[in-house]
């Protein structure tokens, strides 16, 4: 079939229907969507603010990339060419809506808290680039893992950047106060949004610092 | 034209199926959202005009405290939620709504009975960036409107919200970073408040 004789664009040497394992690592850690291929900083810069935010978007990555992986992977071999990515945008976009109706039934001060971003997930391109890149070529269960990897990458590196900025910025952890207000003035740079540019640039730096070179890079 | 056919067929099932997973979520959810929101607007009131109540509540409990304290009262279209103490006049609350930076704002404003200070502030409805404008969900930002005039040193109804405002009796000090969220917060009260004293003129 002529779709899986494409290279897929994003994972390069490729864990294309291999091992899970394989795609868990890379999702989550070698092919990183926020720190290697920096996909999606949209949302990780507006709602790293505060660490209770960032895991419930984290959450909400996590659910809508594995639903729409899957979804998108078991139509794989009999969507039109032509429309699927209209396709793909529709079962993203429910997945996201439901999310969101969840939220606002059941955790209504988070979905205060949140606001405008869990609708914005829609346009998250780490979501649409798995479902591309990813559920396209491969079987439904290594999707669902794919989807949940890249959730996590996500969400990892989102939680890093809050608990950062939540503690220069507020002095607090979770809204407990860490660094007491007697002593610490919170930094306002770090809550608002060049504070999450500093963080971000910081953050990756580490991440690659720590995962070393790829072996891609040296090509 | 085969092709096409089985494309718009194909689009046509993928709409249906997405939008009936939808509209049965959202009937699903639809009575605790509500509940959700009707709940937030009394929680609000009562927490403008400073009514004791338990936090825990459950919306049921909300209601009954709500329907025990609360006099609504309806002038020119505005609605005025006055709280009486052993029949006299605790306080009175009014709403105010208009559009933020990212959406509508939606609030209560509590006055002490001389329709003059400030008694407090609530927001419940709100989609201001979370960390930024967001913020004037927080009492630090709330509590700095205890206590303001309405009216400006001219005597003129009106509400600023401002970097060092604070300093004028109907002012006070805006969020960093958040200038566009504040100033329209400012314009909107300052709506509100105008249109209220207009009313006590036609009494």
């Amino acid at each position: 079939m002529s779709k899986d004789a494409k290279s897929c664009g994003s994972c390069g040497t490729c864990g294309c229907g291999g091992k899970g394992l394989t795609t868990l690592k890379e999702g989550a850690w070698s092919q990183n969507p926020l720190a290697i291929q920096v996909l999606g900083i949209c949302s990780a810069l507006a709602v790293t603010s505060k660490l209770e935010n960032s895991l419930v978007m984290g959450a909400a990555l996590i659910f809508v990339c594995v639903g729409s992986n899957f979804f998108v992977s078991i139509l794989r071999n009999n969507i039109p060419h032509r429309i699927r990515m209209i396709v793909e945008v529709a079962i993203i976009a429910t997945f996201v809506i439901l999310f969101d109706q969840i939220l606002k039934a059941f955790y209504w001060d988070m979905s205060k808290q949140l606001g405008p971003y869990v609708a914005l997930i829609i346009t998250n391109c780490i979501v649409m680039g798995r479902a591309e890149a990813f559920a396209l070529q491969n079987p439904p269960m290594l999707s669902i893992i794919d989807g949940f990897a890249n959730g996590l990458g996500y969400a990892g590196i989102l939680a890093a950047i809050a608990i950062f900025r939540e503690l220069t910025g507020f002095g607090t952890i979770m809204g407990y106060e860490i660094l007491a207000k007697d002593w610490y003035t919170p930094n306002q740079i770090m809550s608002s949004a060049p504070g999450a540019f500093f963080t971000l640039g910081i953050v990756i730096a580490i991440f690659n610092a720590i995962k070393g070179p790829d072996a891609m890079e040296g090509k | 034209m085969k092709g096409s056919l089985y494309t718009l067929i194909y689009a046509a099932v993928v709409g249906i199926v997405c939008a009936a997973t939808l509209t049965f979520a959202a009937n699903f959810c639809r009575p605790y959202r509500e509940k959700n929101e009707a709940a937030e607007k009394q929680i609000n009131i009562l927490l403008a005009l400073n009514v004791p109540f338990d936090v825990d509540a459950t919306a049921d409990e909300l209601l009954q405290i709500f329907d025990a304290n609360i006099k609504q009262v309806e002038q020119n279209g505005m609605a005025i939620y006055n709280y009486e103490v052993n029949g006299k006049l605790d306080s009175l609350a009014v709403e105010f709504i208009g559009p933020g930076r990212n959406a509508t704002v939606k609030g209560f404003l509590a006055l002490e009975p001389d329709r003059k200070t400030i008694k407090g502030i609530t927001f419940y409805q709100q989609e201001e960036t979370p960390g930024l404008g967001g913020e004037i969900i927080t009492a630090e930002f709330r509590d700095r409107f205890k206590g303001k005039s309405i009216y400006d040193e001219k005597g003129e109804p009106g509400f600023v919200v401002k970097k060092n405002a604070d300093k004028l009796k109907n002012g006070v000090n805006a969020i960093s970073s958040a200038t566009q969220t504040c100033d329209k917060l400012g314009i909107m009260l300052t709506e509100t408040l105008k249109s209220l004293s207009q009313e006590q003129v036609d009494e």
